[in-house]
């Protein structure tokens, strides 16, 4: 009798948690794709979830509890360029991507480098930044491009355009490549002697240069690595705010907002 | 493609040596934390036993830290901050060990802490008339402990030393965050890559469990069964 008790006591248990949350996946759908519909129709309130990795000083970084920085700033004068509100949103790297495709994100900036694989997944703006990758190396080492690094171990931020160089030169899986969850694991690695470079865009990598002055290194350019820009992502087909965030773009690139923004941070180049 | 679908399985193959070098690493992380675990945390759980306060304190202080404090959080001190500070001061000019010792040290230090607490409950399980008898009959202390409690005290232990091992096992995944060659880094770094989400995370989970279930149900129970009271 006890035991036919439990039986039951657990099926009612399951069949109730089952339902609630089937409740919870249906009660989901309609509400997402509501939010979806508003954002075309009410522009006039709609404010756009800016999604970054405010983990890539100078270009986003946490200032105490603020989001700051070379992109934080352009990406503010874009919408205020365009007329259009947004506010910010610390998401990390990985799940900036997710929460494009899932549409709590609307815009995404952060270093993003224009490629060819992200293009298939979601649309760039015009390009805002152009980057170079940059190898840092001790300022003893016999290296002068990337090619001498073969078998030494190299520290980058994992799914970036570092990585990615590193790749196409060693292969996929290459046993010195140690991908970072962040840049500034990297270069801490770096300075503590665990890698013997670091390759990454040249912004942070000259940023990080100045903050650790008592250190013996040096910065070298391989001419293999093509010139990149950064581009503003929004979800594949939403051509109505990609084309506010261009015109808004093209506004600061003309009244020279963009070039002050640059100056900023890096002006003494 | 919301949430990685449809799903691409050629990038496991693709990337299978990322795959089959952190299996390897996982399995030697466990291994050794393991191993320099149980070892470290006997001679805290004898600290902890012991009637002098000199031992007896600092040993609860290393427990207390160590299972108070997020093991995440271990990893990233020991590895940014201790170990280079440490080569500082003692081998300066030469570079720190590489991330995957940090991980065997954070690991072996966090798993003494609860394994000493496991050795203290085993041991303290064990009727005190055991130890009265065998130093009735002219053992010492040490011989009494060595022969007569802790093999007692060791079958009592088996099924929480057991858990501990497979939390440890897991928890090695956590050293994924300084860069470790392990398992979890393997699938988190594909994930980034190809933008795949389902096909690493399901093959890492998938090759925890085998090595889970392998250690619990073969390792652990092998052990209890030879152990176990006739």
């Amino acid at each position: 009798m006890r035991r036919g008790n439990k039986w039951l006591m657990s099926l009612v248990l399951t069949v109730g948690v089952g339902l609630l949350v089937s409740a919870c996946g249906t009660g989901d759908k309609p509400a997402a794709s509501g939010s979806g519909s508003s954002g075309g129709g009410g522009a006039a309130e709609k404010v756009y979830v800016v999604g970054t990795d405010a983990a890539y000083p100078p270009f986003q970084m946490m200032e105490a509890d603020k989001i700051s920085g070379h992109d934080i700033d352009v990406m503010n004068a874009i919408a205020e360029a365009a007329g259009f509100k947004i506010e910010w949103k610390n998401t990390g790297w990985d799940p900036l991507f997710d929460g494009l495709d899932r549409g709590t994100v609307d815009i995404g900036i952060s270093s993003i480098t224009i490629r060819e694989d992200r293009k298939q997944k979601y649309d760039f703006s015009e390009p805002y930044f152009e980057a170079n990758q940059l190898i840092l190396i001790p300022e003893n080492s016999p290296v002068t491009k990337l090619a001498d690094l073969k078998g030494k171990k190299i520290g980058v931020q994992a799914a970036t355009t570092g990585e990615l160089v590193v790749q196409k030169a060693f292969g996929n899986t290459y046993e010195g490549l140690k991908g970072y969850d962040d840049m500034p694991s990297a270069i801490d690695d770096f300075y503590n002697g665990r890698v013997d470079a670091v390759v990454g865009d040249d912004g942070m990598i000259k940023y990080y240069v100045k903050k650790f002055k008592d250190k013996k290194f040096k910065m070298i350019k391989d001419d293999s690595f093509e010139k990149e820009y950064y581009g503003i992502i929004v979800k594949k087909g939403n051509t109505e705010l990609l084309n506010k965030i261009n015109a808004g773009l093209k506004t600061i690139k003309e009244n020279g907002k963009l070039q002050e923004i640059y100056n900023r941070y890096f002006g003494n180049e | 493609m919301k949430g990685g679908i449809p799903l691409d399985w050629s990038v496991i193959y693709e990337y299978r040596e990322l795959f089959l070098r952190g299996i390897v690493n996982t399995i030697l992380l466990t291994t050794v934390a393991t191993v320099l675990g149980t070892l470290l945390g006997l001679f805290l759980c004898l600290g902890k036993l012991s009637k002098n306060g000199l031992l007896r304190i600092p040993c609860a202080i290393y427990v207390e830290l160590f299972r108070g404090t997020p093991m995440l959080v271990q990893i990233l001190l020991i590895h940014f901050a201790v170990i280079p500070s440490i080569w500082e001061i003692f081998f300066p000019g030469e570079n720190s060990p590489e991330a995957i010792y940090s991980g065997l040290i954070a690991l072996s230090l966090n798993a003494a802490a609860y394994i000493a607490e496991i050795f203290r409950a085993g041991i303290q399980s064990i009727d005190p008339g055991q130890m009265e008898a065998a130093r009735s009959l002219g053992m010492t202390k040490g011989m009494a402990m060595r022969l007569i409690v802790i093999p007692q005290a060791f079958t009592r232990m088996l099924p929480a030393l057991g858990n501990e091992f497979i939390a440890l096992l897991k928890d090695s995944s956590l050293t994924a965050v300084i860069a470790t060659p392990e398992l979890n880094y393997a699938a988190m770094n594909v994930a980034k890559n190809t933008f795949e989400r389902y096909p690493p995370y399901l093959t890492e989970a998938a090759v925890y469990l085998v090595l889970t279930l392998f250690l619990s149900r073969v390792v652990v129970r092998g052990l209890e069964k030879k152990y176990s009271p006739k």
